[in-house]
């Protein structure tokens, strides 16, 4: 049977860690073994960050409706109360996008949900 | 579409004027902390300071509910041992009633360097007058005020 020589793929296995660990503080981007651990576990935090950022968005979304709500006189919660019972199916990303940059547009929304809600709710 | 995200420049503050008389020191902190912070705007943004500044005048009149002024203290460390002073809101409001409101409204502030960065935009006075006439502040309402 043919003679395997080990020194090429360590070093690739060596290298590809220490390439991805490269703007680390410290021994954690020029030490293999520190490396390694360290990406490790950031990949496991950047796969779950992806999908904690869907969460963060869609709060900062609200933060910036609220924010333009108040303006208009009228709460998030009654807001999002008010375009519900008038069906209006606009998303948050959108709602939020129209405070920041058509705040009109985004008046005549909060007008549209405080005609539909209910008299006790002002 | 991207989610908007400010750009450096993006923030042209505004300056409100805050009486606080008779008004409620916690809720007189969540106004101003607001306003710091820039959450009554749209373009509000968690790591950028977007806010306004915020002058607070007649700071010594600030209301407190219940027997706070006796009993609420005012606590500082020199770093001695037996180093601690306290002091009740009574005597503070009279001997330094700018502490008392800066303390409250840094409490609702972030506790980072963003948060330092935008305790500074909060300028706070005993008695009506303040330097800043010079930045045409406009009169910030609190509906809310005490019994």
């Amino acid at each position: 049977m043919a003679r395997v020589k080990r020194a090429v793929n360590a070093h690739k296995k060596r290298r590809e860690v220490l390439e991805r660990a490269s703007g680390y503080r410290g021994q954690r981007s020029r030490l293999y073994r520190k490396a390694k651990e360290q990406v490790t576990h950031s990949l496991v935090y950047a796969y779950a960050d992806r999908r904690t950022r869907k969460g963060d968005f869609r709060r900062l979304w609200i933060q910036r409706i609220n924010a333009g709500c108040r303006a208009n006189g009228m709460t998030y919660n009654r807001f999002i109360q008010g375009l519900k019972a008038a069906g209006v199916e606009v998303d948050r990303r959108m709602l939020a996008e129209l405070a920041v940059n058509d705040a009109p547009a985004f008046a005549a929304l909060v007008e549209v949900s405080r005609s539909s809600l209910p008299a006790t709710a002002a | 579409m991207r989610t908007y995200s400010p750009k450096p420049g993006d923030n042209t503050p505004v300056w409100h004027v805050i009486d606080a008389s008779d008004v409620v020191l916690g809720r007189l902190a969540t106004h101003a902390a607001t306003l710091l912070r820039g959450k009554h705007k749209p373009t509000f943004a968690p790591h950028m300071d977007m806010g306004d500044f915020v002058i607070i005048i007649n700071a010594e009149k600030v209301a407190l509910t219940g027997a706070k002024k006796q009993q609420k203290m005012d606590f500082r460390h020199s770093g001695h041992p037996g180093g601690l002073t306290a002091t009740s809101y009574s005597e503070l409001l009279e001997s330094n009633p700018r502490r008392a409101v800066e303390k409250a409204v840094k409490g609702m502030l972030p506790h980072n360097k963003l948060g330092r960065q935008q305790l500074k935009k909060l300028k706070v006075y005993a008695g009506s007058a303040h330097p800043h006439a010079a930045q045409q502040p406009q009169p910030f309402q609190i509906t809310q005020v005490a019994q």
